[in-house]
């Protein structure tokens, strides 16, 4: 098998983790935490849409803003490419492999074999890099996966041309021209400012802390649309899973935030950021208790009206805090 | 948190945290999950009663496989649609076998396609019974007709 030298590291998120990974391979020296941060992705969403199967919530912003406002606030610039065609789009990714350059491709989650069966749900905004190839097989390196694994090129095909929600077509990217001098300092900034803004100024009712408060109000009608006490259960224990298990980092984002800041008030040797980053692990850990909180009523089948209500209100009492934490984040960079 | 607080010794399903370290850093930790190794029976429990539950109606003609598989497959239904390539106000038509026999063939592959399985999935289900289940493996294998397979059951 054709493989291209690249350093496979696990990463708390697919799509930070990715950039990350070939931004290291390109030569430049940076932090998950502080891609994910410069890119303004701390963020919160709650949608009741047909493309779900369930009310839902989202703890960052949108697939493919990762890439594109790092490339953006920092002068990086990404080949991407969408294709029409599947043979197309295979011969592209290939002819890509041949001249060794890993890259990146945006895949349905459901088809990467190599993961355990619980894990693997449609959603086709996974992304993972292709570092190798023979005629049968891809070599991915997948930041949600512990070693290099291998996945059949007609697998590969299928995932990265579903149809469906976000379809990718075939997406890829790789990093094309990194500048010689990116102003770090400057690229934080905008970071903090637009994650801060996201999460406290979109006049959106259903995003940033709107969209907490939509969500702890909503939780307690779940009864109403779930088919069963076991669906109900299901869908409350999918909060931990959505916070947890999904690539966060733990505690939906939160700490791969407060680690940003930290490491952003070395960058800029600001002490202030250092206390933030202590107040946004504090309310990391609160996120996390609602994940065991909704794990054990969920596991009980302990679901009634006053539960849910708590756990709404704790999910209110995090909206308070986020509002307070980011309205002084704005203040800081403004 | 700290290590201590959240790691968890779960091979079959690693993921990375960000944890506060000893020297007050905070960096990623290498974990097993949380979920998995806690909930993962509950998880498959309530799995198992859906499918049983639903296999039944399926059974009776009251819902269609394209339901069936829809619920398991916990697909939401405008992705499920846009993938089939059919309207919404369509595919809740054809959660009804009444519906559901009528559709073409093309129709037909392009929901087994969604799912993931075999287009003969759509009219069959194989089981064994659950104390034999390690013991009997069933391939179904494609063919280069996208119509056809070939399944090959095994003693294991």
């Amino acid at each position: 098998m054709k493989e291209i030298d690249f350093e496979h590291k696990m990463a708390a998120h697919c799509e930070s983790g990715t950039v990350t990974a070939l931004l290291n391979h390109k030569g430049l020296d940076i932090t998950e935490p502080m891609v994910f941060g410069i890119s303004g992705n701390i963020f919160f969403g709650y949608f009741e849409s047909s493309n779900f199967s369930f009310p839902t919530f989202i703890v960052r912003n949108k697939p493919g803003s990762i890439r594109k406002n790092f490339g953006k606030i920092t002068g990086v610039k990404f080949h991407t490419k969408q294709f029409k065609s599947e043979e197309k789009g295979r011969e592209y990714l290939n002819s890509l492999i041949d001249r060794n350059i890993p890259t990146a491709t945006q895949v349905d989650f459901y088809y990467m074999d190599y993961l355990p069966e619980w894990q693997r749900v449609h959603i086709n905004v996974h992304f993972v890099t292709v570092i190798g190839k023979n005629e049968t097989k891809y070599l991915v390196s997948d930041s949600y996966f512990p070693e290099k694994a291998t996945i059949a090129v007609n697998r590969m095909t299928k995932a990265r041309f579903v149809n469906g929600f976000m379809a990718p077509k075939g997406f890829l990217f790789y990093p094309e021209y990194i500048p010689d001098n990116i102003n770090l300092e400057k690229a934080i900034i905008k970071g903090i400012k637009k994650s801060a803004y996201n999460m406290v100024k979109l006049p959106v009712p259903f995003l940033g802390i709107k969209g907490m408060r939509k969500f702890a109000k909503k939780v307690t009608e779940w009864p109403k649309i779930a088919r069963d006490i076991d669906h109900l259960s299901h869908e409350i224990m999918k909060i931990t899973l959505l916070l947890e298990d999904q690539g966060t980092g733990g505690a939906g984002y939160r700490y791969l935030f407060a680690t940003f800041l930290q490491q952003a008030a070395e960058k800029l040797n600001e002490p202030s950021f250092n206390d933030m980053s202590k107040r946004m692990m504090k309310i990391g850990d609160n996120w996390r208790n609602i994940s065991y909180f909704a794990a054990k009523i969920g596991k009980n089948r302990d679901l009634g009206p006053e539960r849910l209500k708590e756990l709404s209100n704790m999910i209110n009492d995090r909206a308070d805090e986020e509002q307070v934490f980011f309205t002084d984040l704005y203040k800081f960079v403004e | 948190m700290k290590k201590d607080d959240v790691y968890v010794d779960f091979k079959p399903h690693q993921l990375v945290l960000y944890i506060e370290q000893d020297d007050e850093s905070y960096g990623p930790l290498l974990t097993g999950s949380f979920m998995a190794k806690n909930y993962l029976d509950d998880y498959f429990e309530k799995i198992e009663k859906w499918e049983k539950s639903l296999r039944e109606q399926l059974k009776k003609g009251e819902i269609s496989p394209v339901y069936y598989y829809m619920i398991l497959q916990e697909y939401g239904e405008g992705d499920l649609a846009s993938r089939a390539g059919v309207s919404k106000r369509k595919l809740k038509q054809h959660f009804k076998m009444e519906n559901f026999k009528k559709l073409k063939l093309t129709r037909l592959k392009k929901y087994a396609e969604a799912f993931d399985i075999p287009l003969a999935s759509l009219f069959q289900l194989m089981i064994s019974k659950p104390d034999e289940s390690d013991k009997i493996s069933i391939k179904q294998m494609e063919t280069d007709n996208p119509y056809f397979i070939i399944s090959k059951v095994e003693l294991a």
